[in-house]
């Protein structure tokens, strides 16, 4: 099904504009999107490692998680609407490159690994202030733990595409 | 200049990063992943100087959140780059999209300076203001600018 897509999207319109790249303007279309991608993991990477630090232990503000939570929120979907945006454009223009790359389909998996987390963590402090501290609290260390460590192999995998991963296709 | 840069071009460390299949990777990620850092804490600053964002929060206590990863990731990203520029160092200062890079990171330094020694000169007066007076949220514009412009230039260093 994805190399159906693949196939789908290569044949596209706005395949052909994306990835045309005998005139300026389409030229720049992949590395502005792909810097734009960047600043998005930047805004994100920021919201991320100071709700999950404030988890471990290390506090980077002086407001509570719950407060903390409730602040980055509206940072962490601004962020992931842009990378979704940049990151759809990156994808038609190149959908082989991305969608038939193991690496690629390693990141979108950690990804949604990590949103589940993040919109988790969010959701049980909303309804309880405290609820990621007492008993909890190894709980949201090791959850937290797993976030970061995930957070980096996402970055790492991201780059990564343009390197290893790609399956073989006719 | 040239001599030194053919002299690094000419290392055994220079050549180690260009033949191995994963230095230049590994470099790269590092240094993108430093760089997101950099641009991310700097963003939040600067948005807030520009009175866009976390309005009801004073300006330096959200620089004082932000600025230590700012500084710690433009380190990181500096020692990375200066790794990923040796390994090919006749080849970078010929792409034009480097030179202006550095030029904009000047650039942006400048701007810095300007707005820490004159701008920032009666802090107390606006530094809970919700939008700060038209100079400070310029010198906001203009470091998100010139910032985004360095990201895009390094970026474009891989398509030529």
């Amino acid at each position: 099904m994805l190399q159906e897509i693949s196939d789908w999207l290569s044949h596209s319109q706005l395949n052909a504009i994306f990835s045309d790249t005998t005139r300026l303007e389409t030229w720049l279309i992949i590395p502005l999107s792909q810097s734009l991608h960047i600043l998005g993991i930047g805004i994100l990477m920021i919201a991320i490692a100071v709700l999950n630090l404030q988890l471990l232990g290390i506090r980077v503000t002086r407001f509570s998680f719950a407060e903390n939570s409730a602040r980055w929120m509206p940072w962490i979907w601004t962020a992931l609407a842009i990378l979704l945006v940049t990151g759809l454009v990156q994808i038609i223009a190149e959908p082989t490159r991305e969608i038939m790359n193991y690496t690629f389909r390693i990141k979108m998996i950690m990804l949604a690994i990590v949103l589940a987390l993040t919109v988790t963590y969010r959701r049980q402090v909303k309804k309880d202030p405290n609820y990621w501290s007492g008993a909890r609290k190894n709980l949201a260390f090791s959850l937290a733990s797993l976030s970061l460590f995930l957070w980096l192999g996402i970055i790492a995998a991201g780059r990564l595409v343009a390197y290893v991963g790609g399956i073989e296709t006719f | 200049m040239w001599d030194l840069l053919t002299w690094i071009d000419s290392t055994q460390f220079a050549e180690t990063i260009r033949i191995s299949l994963w230095i230049f990777p590994a470099l790269e990620i590092a240094h993108v992943a430093a760089i997101a850092i950099v641009l991310g804490s700097i963003a939040r600053v600067d948005l807030r100087l520009a009175g866009f964002v976390s309005r009801d929060r004073s300006i330096s206590e959200i620089s004082h959140e932000m600025l230590p990863w700012t500084w710690a990731s433009f380190a990181l990203a500096t020692l990375f780059g200066v790794l990923l520029f040796v390994g090919q160092p006749l080849r970078y200062v010929e792409v034009a999209f480097f030179d202006v890079k550095i030029l904009l990171i000047v650039l942006a330094g400048v701007n810095m300076l300007v707005f820490e020694y004159v701008t920032r000169r009666g802090v107390g007066r606006w530094d809970r203001a919700p939008i700060p007076p038209v100079q400070v949220r310029i010198a906001g514009g203009l470091s998100l600018a010139f910032w985004i412009s360095v990201l895009v230039c390094g970026r474009l260093i891989g398509f030529v």
